[in-house]
């Protein structure tokens, strides 16, 4: 498979340690970590370098690059941000590089990939990645969900404005309400309601645990 | 004996783990190492992947046209083979 098009985001000679210097700081923001396996990340960064070399970037060495530019960007490691909700599921990646903080032993992870059903505490981002006062919207799997802390609070609801369906995290808070940026209906952050009828939005359990943020969905198949 | 047949890709540590298991254990299995393949043998393989599992994710196992095993499973492996 042709990758000319592929733009180089490495310089030539990149290395193991290159790698694990640009993807560690961006997975502790997720609430991930590298496998305690440190042998198994050298094994699966050398595979990663291989690809990186025929294609231009390091593509998850446990999928297949489609051909298709919008597939393909999501399983670009490290790819958290694009299946929180499944590897939520598996404590891990795919590939098992990345686990979840809280796992002590990576290697009890190894092997499956199939995501699991159920519901799912997933890690959005830390504590401080969101000040009092302030929303954020996040992806977690198919879900458009918007964060809001109050003082040493967190909530998280719908990100979309059941008026004009637009993003609430872009909105501003008072107090326990958001306020939607376009026509200014306001939703309390607890329980998603609004003041007119019938047009709630949805909310989703929020817990804190060792500084992180974890947003709780449930996972169809 | 039952029939396995392992889509695999030459940069996947599990799938090396998957057949290594497999050898281990004395399992004949016939493979492909999709991402070796080019062109449009290289497009029929990823359909036939995604077709089989629903994904993109590898290995792929499939055991007596029948069942299907994403990634090194061993226990699932170990229970469809009767290992």
């Amino acid at each position: 498979m042709s990758d000319a098009t592929a733009r180089r985001r490495f310089a030539p000679g990149t290395t193991i340690e290159d790698l694990k210097a640009y993807m560690g700081p961006f997975v502790d923001r997720l609430g991930y970590k590298f496998n305690t396996e440190s042998s198994f990340v050298d094994d699966v960064l050398a595979s990663e370098l291989e690809i990186l070399e025929k294609t231009g970037d390091v593509y998850c060495p446990c999928r297949v690059r489609t051909g298709d530019p919008k597939e393909d960007v999501r399983i670009i490691c490290p790819c958290i941000s694009f299946h929180r909700d499944e590897f939520a599921a598996i404590k891990k990646c795919w590939c098992g590089l990345f686990i979840l903080k809280e796992v002590e032993d990576g290697s009890e992870l190894f092997g499956v990939i199939e995501a699991l059903s159920g519901d799912v505490e997933v890690p959005v981002f830390r504590v401080e990645d969101l000040p009092p006062g302030q929303v954020r919207h996040v992806k977690v799997g198919k879900n458009d969900i918007a964060v809001a802390r109050v003082g040493d609070e967190f909530f998280a609801l719908s990100n979309v404005c059941r008026h004009a369906f637009a993003p609430l995290a872009d909105g501003f808070m008072d107090g326990y309400h958001v306020m939607c940026p376009w026509h200014g209906w306001r939703y309390d952050v607890r329980d998603g309601t609004t003041d007119h009828p019938d047009v709630d939005v949805r909310t989703y359990p929020v817990t804190v645990r060792d500084g992180e943020v974890f947003v709780t969905v449930r996972i169809k198949r | 004996m039952h029939k396995v047949f392992v889509y695999a890709l030459s940069t996947c540590p599990y799938c090396r783990a998957a057949r290594a298991y497999l050898d281990e254990n004395d399992v004949e299995y016939d493979v492909v190492e999709v991402d070796k393949l080019e062109g449009d043998e290289y497009k029929a393989a990823v359909e036939e992947v995604r077709r089989v599992s629903g994904g993109t994710a590898f290995p792929v196992i499939v055991i007596d046209d029948e069942s299907v095993i994403v990634g090194f499973n061993k226990k699932r492996i170990k229970e469809e083979l009767g290992l």
